[in-house]
């Protein structure tokens, strides 16, 4: 089962207070790892909230949690709180103006067993493709 | 009274006590400024060299090695540092013809560029709060990215002009792709979808014109239009969201801004998010003619995409960043790109840069260890003082310490 969707990022000041405090704690990762997806979407998927999905495109892939979005139906769209986790999928060949498209992300959702994706594992991937 | 750095509204009317390892007692503070007091405590880090601990003077030295062996330095970061500091590090780019530029880059700098260069109207909060009966969120959440702004300046506080309550006196319009905590708050939401910003504009103007929209719920955009024609001063304050939405299309909010001064006031007040971006900007625009994206060069100043952090990363041979986590807050690529470069991080606190980095230099924090001065987001200089004692250097003096031995 898979949904495509178009990613929006936004500005969390919970996240906020949680990164300002440590990047590296787990209020932290709890904050910034999830995806906020309709519940059309979630019913496709198959999957409830809190539960694990992998969220991919051709840039990258993270594993987050998901959150029930309690707007009103916006299926297809969902949103990420700016973060290390949403930047693993956001494009940096960019037009001319360079500014990368982080508020409008194609990606694709499915669900996971796996766990969420460590800020520790985000680092390696730069650390070990940049050498 | 302390002023706190934790955004671009650098309030001034933080009361607190600080003991020991912690805040005791706290006034004024929102949510987000009481993290940026409470980091005081947590995540600081020491001088390294390659991971391993050495002192601040060795990291200064092998930081000035890096830099002046570069072919083509790159100088990033510089929105959540204190005026003084970004006038060395200014000074600092030309000496060594490094390419620099800040995080406007990737945010509000071509709105800002048009805000400085006196291409669209702008005010400052207290014109806001005196005087504003609409104020419009536009891809802005203030609610979580500036949390007393509506209740400092743009909605609930009684100003010489507006006396009355807020419901009878001020409108408080969001338009956004979600339904955001701001525009749960305001008096109207609009909804629009991802890139559909363009649109809404076009609407806007046809309304205003005396047209049919052709875009949107007909009745509510004829409504819009009916409140944007009875504001008797009015502000636009753009966030990233529309910067986004926008992008090379900026110039279609300079026609709705010019299309709405034919008929009544509205000024634009960017949603800068960190404490001190505005204020880089501006010096660079002071000396440079740019508001960032510069290179130095060969001695010749240009200024262009090719400058931006996300065109520089992937071709500068070391990078200096300061207070800022570009490898946080940048695309995967960009950041990749930065951590395989000659890396030099100037921050007060642990972050995954100054872990990527091989050179850490500690810094003291801005309105809590070390004064100086910053632009607030409307261009209001405001000045701070430190709260507590503090070794570290200010940026202004590691900047002037390396600008010194190269």
């Amino acid at each position: 089962m898979q949904v495509v969707v178009t990613v929006v990022t936004f500005r969390d000041i919970f996240q906020n207070e949680a990164e300002k405090k440590s990047r590296y704690s787990e209020d932290y990762r709890k904050l910034s790892a999830q995806i906020t997806l309709d519940k059309q979407d979630m019913a496709g998927l198959g999957v409830k909230d809190g539960q694990n999905v992998l969220v991919k495109n051709d840039v990258g892939s993270v594993v987050v949690a998901v959150k029930a979005s309690e707007d009103d139906s916006h299926p297809g769209l969902a949103f990420m709180v700016n973060s290390p986790w949403s930047n693993q999928l956001v494009r940096d060949d960019v037009c001319e103006t360079n500014i990368p498209g982080f508020k409008g992300i194609s990606a694709q959702v499915s669900p996971s067993g796996e766990s969420v994706t460590q800020i520790s594992e985000l680092f390696q991937r730069m650390k070990a493709q940049g050498a | 009274m302390a002023v706190c750095t934790g955004c671009s509204l650098l309030c001034e009317d933080i009361e607190l006590t600080l003991k020991t390892g912690a805040i005791s007692q706290v006034k004024n503070l929102c949510r987000k400024g009481h993290g940026h007091f409470q980091a005081l405590f947590t995540e600081r880090i020491v001088p390294k060299i390659d991971g391993q601990e050495v002192s601040v003077d060795q990291a200064i030295t092998k930081a000035v090695d890096i830099l002046r062996n570069a072919k083509h330095p790159l100088l990033y970061g510089w929105s959540n540092s204190a005026l003084e500091a970004q006038r060395v590090g200014i000074d600092l780019g030309k000496k060594l013809g490094a390419t620099i530029d800040d995080t406007s880059s990737f945010c509000q700098g071509i709105l800002m560029e048009l805000v400085l260069t006196g291409k669209l109207p702008t005010c400052t909060l207290d014109d806001v709060r005196n005087f504003a009966d609409t104020s419009v969120f536009w891809g802005a959440d203030p609610s979580n990215s500036h949390p007393r702004l509506l209740s400092r300046f743009a909605y609930y506080p009684r100003g010489s002009k507006r006396q009355k309550s807020y419901e009878e006196e001020r409108n408080c319009l969001v338009v956004d792709v979600r339904k955001s905590a701001t525009a749960k708050l305001c008096s109207n939401y609009f909804r629009v979808p991802p890139g559909g910003d363009a649109d809404f504009i076009a609407s806007v103007i046809d309304v205003l014109d005396g047209k049919i929209p052709k875009y949107g719920d007909k009745k509510r955009m004829i409504d819009l239009g009916t409140i944007l024609r009875k504001t008797e001063y009015g502000v636009i304050f753009p966030g990233v969201g529309l910067v986004y939405a926008l992008q090379d299309k900026i110039e279609l909010l300079k026609t709705l801004v010019a299309k709405l001064n034919e008929i009544t006031t509205f000024k634009v007040v960017p949603m800068v998010e960190h404490y001190n971006m505005r204020g880089f900007n501006q010096l660079l625009l002071d000396d440079s003619g740019s508001i960032n994206r510069v290179s130095f060069h060969s001695g010749q100043v240009t200024h262009g995409p090719e400058n931006s952090i996300m065109a520089a990363a992937k071709i500068c041979d070391a990078a200096l960043v300061i207070g800022s986590d570009p490898l946080s807050s940048l695309p995967f690529g960009t950041a990749k790109s930065l951590a395989g470069v000659s890396l030099i991080a100037i921050d007060p606190r642990r972050s995954l840069t100054t872990d990527a980095a091989q050179v850490v230099i500690p810094s003291a924090m801005y309105g809590l260890e070390a004064g100086g001065s910053a632009i607030r987001m409307d261009g209001v200089r405001i000045e701070f003082e430190p709260i507590v004692k503090s070794d570290l250097l200010s940026d202004e003096q590691i900047l002037a310490r390396i600008k010194e031995e190269i």
